[in-house]
């Protein structure tokens, strides 16, 4: 495999030789050092990439750590959500009872407009006749109003008004000769009442027999009752 | 006696100093450069020790083991062979070779110097 060393021209040769092996040697340093140099840098940007991927992990899990405790708060204010709705549903009942009480006493006062379905009654007086003296006989008195307003709100009337006047809780209807005085504003004959309310049980319960209705007929009134699919009054607190 | 040592100081400080980029590819091909050009490095201190060095075969040797090496590992990159591994096996047994016959050729020298400087103090 390997040649004798040719033993002349030593000199020479050793120079040769000494200037072989410094390329050589030269050259396996490169090789070596370059070798180096490329491996550190490799690990430079690996190690590069291992922090930014570690970097990235952190900022994840400190995403996923947020993620977790904005979760666990949406769980607190949904339980005190549903905490809210349980109360709600227990009071709801009652919370009902007392919308239903204000608004059924709202209208009693009159503080808000009332509408809806109806009657109307309207009490006029018979015509003169001449058979008779008395003329106590054929007009409508302050008690057959009464009677009327009466029945209506027994059998459940939400508001109502003569001639267009609204009657308040506290209202007043008098006699006053041929006229009645509601509130201290004189109506004459014809009295126009009308009454919100369910339509059908109001004249039912007017046109009962020996009634409202049959006694006024009794006592020579003109009564037509007219059933009205809707009624308006305004809140008492707009009149005034 | 120091021109070897000279010599691979100054290549691998120009190794490190060097900027040039190759390809991620490539630094394969390098690893098996380095144990190529080890090996020759060796096997030409041993064959100097064993008095049987040739310049030619040294050098050559040296080039043809490096272009060898990366031949291979290039051939069997586009294989999919692990073929790198084959060269860096028998460039990795040469070298212990390389280094053992060494050692024991400057154990056998110092043994020889020792008695002959046994013989002369005696």
């Amino acid at each position: 495999m390997m040649k004798k060393p040719l033993q002349t021209k030593k000199n020479s040769k050793f120079t040769r030789k000494q200037l072989i092996i410094l390329i050589v040697c030269i050259t396996t340093g490169f090789i070596i050092g370059y070798s180096y140099k490329l491996t550190k840098n490799h690990e430079n940007r690996n190690n590069s990439y291992v922090e930014q991927e570690e970097s990235y992990r952190e900022d994840l899990i400190h995403q996923q750590e947020r993620n977790k405790e904005l979760a666990e708060e949406l769980r607190d204010l949904q339980e005190r959500l549903r905490d809210y709705e349980r109360s709600f549903a227990k009071d709801e009942d009652k919370y009902e009872h007392l919308l239903e009480e204000a608004e059924k006493l709202r209208l009693m006062l009159g503080k808000i407009p009332s509408q809806g379905p109806g009657v109307q009654v309207t009490l006029n007086d018979n015509e003169y006749d001449p058979n008779s003296t008395n003329p106590n006989e054929y007009i409508v008195h302050e008690s057959h109003v009464f009677s009327v307003i009466n029945e209506l709100k027994i059998s459940g009337a939400e508001s109502i008004s003569i001639n267009g006047q609204r009657l308040k809780s506290n209202s007043y209807i008098r006699c006053n000769g041929p006229v009645i005085t509601i509130d201290g504003k004189h109506y004459p004959a014809p009295f126009v009442i009308e009454a919100v309310g369910d339509s059908k049980t109001l004249i039912s319960s007017l046109k009962i027999v020996g009634g409202v209705f049959d006694q006024l007929l009794s006592d020579n009134i003109v009564v037509t009752i007219e059933e009205k699919n809707l009624i308006q009054m305004d809140s008492i607190s707009d009149e005034a | 006696m120091w021109l070897p040592l000279l010599g691979l100081i100054l290549g691998l400080s120009l190794g490190v100093l060097t900027d040039i980029q190759i390809p991620a590819i490539y630094e394969n091909y390098l690893s098996i450069a380095v144990l190529a050009a080890l090996d020759t490095l060796f096997g030409g201190i041993r064959a100097n020790l064993q008095q049987v060095y040739d310049d030619k075969v040294f050098v050559s040797g040296f080039f043809f083991n490096i272009a060898l090496a990366a031949g291979l590992a290039f051939l069997g990159v586009h294989l999919g062979v692990d073929l790198y591994l084959a060269a860096i096996f028998a460039f990795g047994v040469r070298l212990f070779q390389n280094i053992a016959v060494i050692r024991r050729i400057l154990i056998s020298k110092w043994e020889e110097r020792h008695i002959k400087k046994d013989e002369n103090t005696v």
